[in-house]
């Protein structure tokens, strides 16, 4: 285990040490200045647009960090050989992918709550209400951001880059359907796309921005099992991951 | 051979577990009860009416009418025939068929969880045996 934290050590500086973190971020926190820069033209509700745009912009986000951030970590790794004396000796396939991803979800946290603090600021410049649930909103944002870093990260060992970033923009956008939309793909197959559907995920658990942005309370054990749900989701995609992984010849 | 024994693993444990099933779109699993308050709170998507009509229906059921509502307007603002804040509208099924509005639903989403859980460690544990043999 301490060979992970070392190893995702390892990653976090690398990651902040890249100029592609900076720009995504700054690429967000202007996005989010924008949202709140749409004149209200006296709507009485400017804060609700500003919420709702907001979080949504930050879910974006997590999946621009996510795709920046680790889409070109293993085939940089295998390109400039460091990925060969790595598992030869410290590391096995399993640590090498553990400490990576647990580097790039620490960057890409970090980063969320910087565009949540961001987002907090302009709700305070602009005088608006700061709902108490704004904090948690973002911690699922964050759950679903490691869903598609997990997701970058399986894509990444079979794939390149520039194929990683639509795959995973696919994946992103399926996974906010209804299962009855997703069935409606292909109307000639429902019972093939509803069985597809079971291993998608449903992304829709995360979103809690409209409730919020609309005054009504969440139940904290909805918090929990929203969590729960995505970080077990998050397993599976590393498993997969792996086991592509460990599947490779490297030779 | 491994990647079939993946393959076979990753497809074929949720659609064993007969329970899975029965998707969670809240439309259609949700129970009557839960159909019954949004169409009691008037909020069922084919409940509209045109500008300026009186909505009977809503005067019976939520207590207001748009007369109301546009006597409200002209005097306050342009504020809408609208709810206050955390009250169910008109036309917003689709707000109330989220999961964190269903609970009913957060049963299955905890049983997907561990399926997910057990799936993982199935597939960790059954390729890092096949590439130790």
């Amino acid at each position: 285990m301490k060979a992970v934290f070392t190893f995702a050590l390892m990653t976090l500086r690398m990651l902040f040490r890249r100029r592609t973190l900076w720009g995504i971020l700054l690429v967000i926190l202007l996005a989010l200045a924008g949202i709140a820069s749409v004149p209200s033209f006296d709507v009485s509700n400017q804060g609700r647009f500003v919420l709702d745009f907001g979080l949504f912009g930050i879910e974006l986000g997590a999946l621009l960090l996510a795709l920046g951030l680790a889409a070109s970590l293993y085939p940089r790794d295998r390109e400039t050989r460091t990925l060969m004396p790595l598992i030869a000796v410290p590391l096995s396939r399993g640590q090498y992918l553990m400490g990576r991803f647990l580097g790039a979800a620490i960057v890409q946290a970090a980063a969320l709550i910087v565009t949540c603090l961001g987002l907090m600021l302009i709700l305070i410049l602009h005088g608006l209400h700061i709902p108490a649930d704004l904090l948690p909103a973002t911690l699922l944002i964050l759950v679903e951001g490691w869903f598609l870093l997990s997701t970058v990260f399986f894509f990444s060992f079979f794939t390149s880059p520039p194929l990683n970033w639509p795959l995973t923009t696919m994946l992103f956008i399926v996974s906010q359907m209804s299962v009855a939309e997703f069935a409606g793909l292909v109307p000639s197959a429902p019972g093939l796309m509803r069985s597809l559907r079971i291993l998608l995920p449903h992304a829709d658990v995360f979103h809690i921005k409209d409730p919020i942005a609309h005054g009504f309370q969440i139940e904290p054990v909805y918090f929990l099992i929203a969590v729960f749900y995505g970080v077990c989701y998050s397993a599976f995609m590393l498993s997969l991951a792996l086991a592509v992984f460990r599947s490779r010849d490297l030779k | 051979m491994r990647r079939n024994s993946l393959f076979l693993t990753v497809f074929a444990v949720p659609l064993l577990l007969t329970s899975c099933f029965t998707d969670y779109d809240v439309a259609e699993v949700a129970p009557q009860e839960f159909l019954d308050s949004e169409s009691n709170s008037g909020q069922t998507a084919d409940h509209s009416h045109a500008d300026g009509a009186d909505c009977e229906e809503c005067a019976e059921e939520t207590g207001h009418t748009v007369d109301a509502a546009m006597e409200a307007d002209q005097a306050g603002g342009p504020s809408g025939h609208s709810h206050g804040s955390a009250e169910r509208n008109h036309g917003t099924q689709w707000f109330f068929n989220q999961p964190w509005a269903a609970p009913f639903i957060w049963g299955k989403l905890l049983r997907d969880g561990i399926v997910f859980l057990v799936m993982a460690a199935g597939i960790f544990f059954a390729t890092g045996w096949r590439r130790k043999k």
